[in-house]
């Protein structure tokens, strides 16, 4: 009788080493993958976040700062994907500009991966696919999906309560891994504390007159389909606000400033802690709602999901959804053309901070050729345009 | 076939594999780890609904269930470390000579003594947020202290339990509110008054609720049922491991932003640490240490489980499911039934329900003028009273492997606390009833 329940036990024992193999496996293939991306050929220079403050040097958070510098004199803008990495259609933005970009006045920086390190794990308990992709002329382009806080392979323990630097708000003590709770950073805190301040030296180095951070919310979620505005780039935030509800978008953009007692996120302690102008997108994801049916790629790219429809026939949701779903080419247009109009009203509103490019899709060109015509194929493209993240 | 009989029926055959399980005399962990892997079979066998979605390799399968398992490895640490350390203080003796110390100096002091009992209980919770914390450090000596007060093993458990959940619920960390607060996108600020007053409240209930035919013993007496401790052992040994305890936890909020992260594991286990240092009995650490994993093993591998059910339940729909059908109630129905949906919820799917419903709840609660502060406090209040209810019953196994209950656990232990659980519950459905009135009242 014994022997037999040892039997059992190594049977399981082998089962659960098995099981764990695999999914080690799966996970470190997660961890190590990188997502390549062909520049535009006009891209000036790509710096990595450690040579604006050498605190994050050889750690995953070590991103790369792709900057557009047109030679003439005009504004600077910063467009920041991925401070959530649940959130896909930041980094997606950011790979449009990044691969189709040509700046003819003032700059563009783009940072594709804010927190690298919560890319390159899920996060537990939500079942999210470990990749995203998007269907090119040339194959499939991949991305990771990530968590919303960094990995604790990179950042861990957490304290008891996360104590937000300097403005001593509580906070929850996972979010000490959220780029988006950190900001304005701590130059000696832990990882995402020190990424958030590499940043922000990057903003204040560069001369940064705006940024705009690119998020996805669920639908549930009052802060919706908004850009969220600190009180320096109200005008500009309300002008751009009325002109894509009115003459662009099906669904209308809103707009909201950023609460004072609200710490930690980029639209609050940029503008705080910068002389940038600091705005925040947000635009649908049905996959973030905790309502939500089954979770799987389909979902994240299709954002259909029949149980979302039926909250919003019950009035609880912050944005219409139908059997059409929020598709990820109608999420990035969203993203890219709020970047494209902040720059455009924010030129007419501060005369020395023109930004004018060319090489980026309209909305409507999103819309009807979808995403995939705007990447490029890492594999037949120059070895020099051909950067990881 | 629609999404909603997917998940439907992945709901029932979660439900049916579990009782199944259970009927076979299977032990809870297993009868849910098999619920766990009969869902993801039958989501896999049975058609998903009218829309395309996305392959699900084998391997990808595995990976959700080997990744739903470490969901709550930081609470796992936490139920080790913190058990191993009050195992370190146990076997030396300094346990024994701390609660003698406490029966001398209030023994002709009873309420002064049930009031500090209760903070005393209060404290750890309230600063990790952790029931099973609170009773894995101090619920033995406490529940030793009422034995000699002549408190009944049955209201002794009763109220280690309550003081603990309280103790979870308490300001400043309320787990439940966090992660929910934090869901939402909404600020951990404004809490402390209404989570504290809910909270105390119900403990000072249930502390004078379950002691009230108890009277100190003469002191000879009380003593004479304490064990003795080994000599050597004096009030400064005693409390240094505690105030090194309080000083690495405390240093974290007082001075934030230069004191190092220890986190809660190693705050223990340096705490353990320092009882072998002080202690003037040697004890073998490896024993010790088997002990206590081998005690907390049915404990950790709930939690190790309830992660893979809840993220094989966010895979197929079922949770969304549940989600749904909670937030499409009316309000009033809502009003009427959060008090039991709440506990037994928690007692399923531990903290991974205040992001499953607390979210939701919040956003629908906000949306129809209340305030959401004050709601979610009341149901971050009433959420750890189910840390007695099956399948996980977290904190009420932990209070029985603490204080070695002997009776039966639903009909001594459980039904003993429902008076004090009734009178929480009765008075944060009030509260939240009346959430607007209340936050008037403490703005």
């Amino acid at each position: 009788m014994k022997d037999k329940t040892n039997i059992i036990k190594f049977g399981f024992a082998a089962i659960v080493l098995c099981a764990v193999g695999i999914a080690g496996y799966l996970f470190h293939e997660q961890r190590v993958y990188r997502e390549p991306v062909v520049v535009s050929e006009n891209i000036t220079e790509v710096k990595k976040l450690s040579d604006y403050y050498d605190g994050v040097k050889g750690t995953i958070n070590d991103c790369n700062i792709y900057i557009f510098d047109s030679g003439v004199p005009g504004g600077t803008m910063m467009l920041m994907g991925s401070n959530h990495p649940e959130e896909p259609t930041g980094v997606m933005a950011c790979n449009m500009f990044i691969e189709n970009l040509k700046v003819t006045q003032g700059r563009i920086i783009v940072v594709t991966r804010v927190n690298t390190s919560g890319s390159t794990c899920t996060r537990p308990g939500e079942a999210y696919p470990r990749y995203f992709t998007q269907d090119t002329e040339w194959g499939e382009k991949k991305w990771r999906m990530g968590d919303r806080i960094g990995s604790p392979l990179d950042s861990w323990p957490d304290p008891e309560v996360y104590i937000h630097y300097p403005s001593g708000l509580n906070l929850a003590y996972m979010d000490i891994r959220n780029t988006n709770r950190n900001w304005p950073g701590k130059p000696d805190g832990l990882l995402t504390e020190r990424t958030c301040y590499a940043l922000m030296e990057c903003i204040r180095q560069e001369g940064v007159d705006m940024t705009l951070d690119f998020h996805e919310a669920e639908l549930e979620y009052p802060v919706e389909n908004m850009i969220v505005v600190h009180q320096k780039a109200a005008d500009v935030g309300a002008m751009v606000s009325m002109m894509l509800t009115s003459q662009t978008f099906d669904v209308p953009l809103s707009v909201d400033f950023s609460p004072e007692a609200l710490h930690g996120l980029t639209h609050r302690e940029v503008g705080d802690y910068s002389d940038a102008a600091s705005y925040l997108a947000e635009v649908a994801e049905p996959m973030l709602d905790r309502i939500r049916g089954i979770t799987d790629e389909e979902l994240l790219m299709s954002g259909k999901d029949r149980f979302v429809m039926e909250a919003g026939k019950h009035g609880l949701l912050y944005s219409p959804m139908d059997e059409n779903g929020w598709p990820i080419e109608k999420r990035v247009a969203r993203h890219v053309e709020t970047a494209r109009k902040i720059m455009e009203v924010n030129g007419t509103v501060h005369p020395d901070q023109v930004i004018t490019f060319e090489g980026i899709p309209s909305y409507q060109e999103i819309l009807d050729n979808g995403c995939g015509p705007y990447y490029h194929d890492p594999s037949t493209a120059p070895a020099d345009r051909v950067f990881y993240d | 076939m629609t999404m909603f009989q997917h998940s439907l029926i992945v709901l029932i055959a979660i439900v049916v594999a579990f009782a199944l399980a259970k009927k076979l005399k299977v032990s809870t962990e297993l009868s849910m780890f098999t619920a766990t892997i009969v869902a993801l079979i039958v989501h896999v066998l049975v058609p998903m609904g009218e829309d395309p979605r996305s392959p699900l390799p084998f391997a990808e399968a595995v990976r959700h269930v080997i990744e739903g398992g470490v969901n709550y490895f930081d609470i796992c640490l936490i139920f080790l470390t913190a058990t191993f350390f009050m195992s370190l203080y146990k076997e030396t003796g300094g346990a024994a000579y701390l609660v003698r110390l406490i029966v001398k100096k209030f023994h002709t002091h009873r309420n002064i003594c049930l009031l500090l009992l209760m903070v005393v209980m209060l404290i750890p919770g309230a600063l990790t947020g952790s029931g099973a914390t609170t009773v894995l450090t101090v619920g033995g000596l406490v529940g030793t202290v009422l034995m000699t007060m002549g408190v009944s093993e049955n209201k002794r458990i009763a109220l280690i339990f309550i003081l603990a959940a309280m103790s979870a619920a308490c300001p400043p960390i309320n787990l439940w509110a966090m992660i929910a607060a934090a869901g939402s996108n909404m600020p951990y600020v404004g809490f402390t008054i209404p989570l504290g007053f809910l909270s105390v409240v119900g403990s000072l209930f249930a502390t004078f609720y379950l002691t009230a035919n108890s009277k100190m013993p003469p002191l000879e007496d009380a003593l004479k049922q304490l064990p003795e401790p080994p000599a050597g052992w004096n009030g400064l040994r005693v409390a240094l491991p505690f105030i090194l305890m309080v000083i690495l936890i405390a240093g974290g909020r007082i001075i934030p932003f230069s004191f190092p992260v220890f986190g809660m594991p190693l705050i223990f286990m340096l705490s353990g640490v320092l009882v072998l240092i002080v202690s003037p009995k040697r004890v073998n650490v490896f024993d010790v240490a088997m002990t206590t994993v081998i005690n907390l093993r049915g404990l950790v591998g709930i939690m190790v489980v309830v992660g893979m059910l809840t993220q094989i339940m966010a895979l197929t729909g079922a949770r969304g499911l549940l989600s749904l059908m909670v937030v499409t109630l009316p309000i009033t129905v809502i009003f009427a039934t959060l008090w039991i949906i709440l506990p037994v919820a928690e007692g399923v799917l531990q903290y991974a329900v205040a992001p499953l419903l607390g979210v939701p709840l919040i956003m629908l609660f906000n949306q129809l003028g209340f305030d959401p502060i004050v709601s979610l406090s009341t149901w971050a209040v009433m959420l750890p009273l189910g840390d007695c209810l099956p399948p996980t019953a977290v904190v009420g196994r932990a209070a029985v492997l603490e204080l070695d209950f002997k009776g039966s656990y639903y009909k001594d232990f459980v039904k003993t606390a429902l008076v004090p659980m009734l009178f929480i519950l009765a008075l944060c459905t009030l509260v939240m009833i009346f959430n607007n009135q209340f936050a008037a009242l403490i703005a």
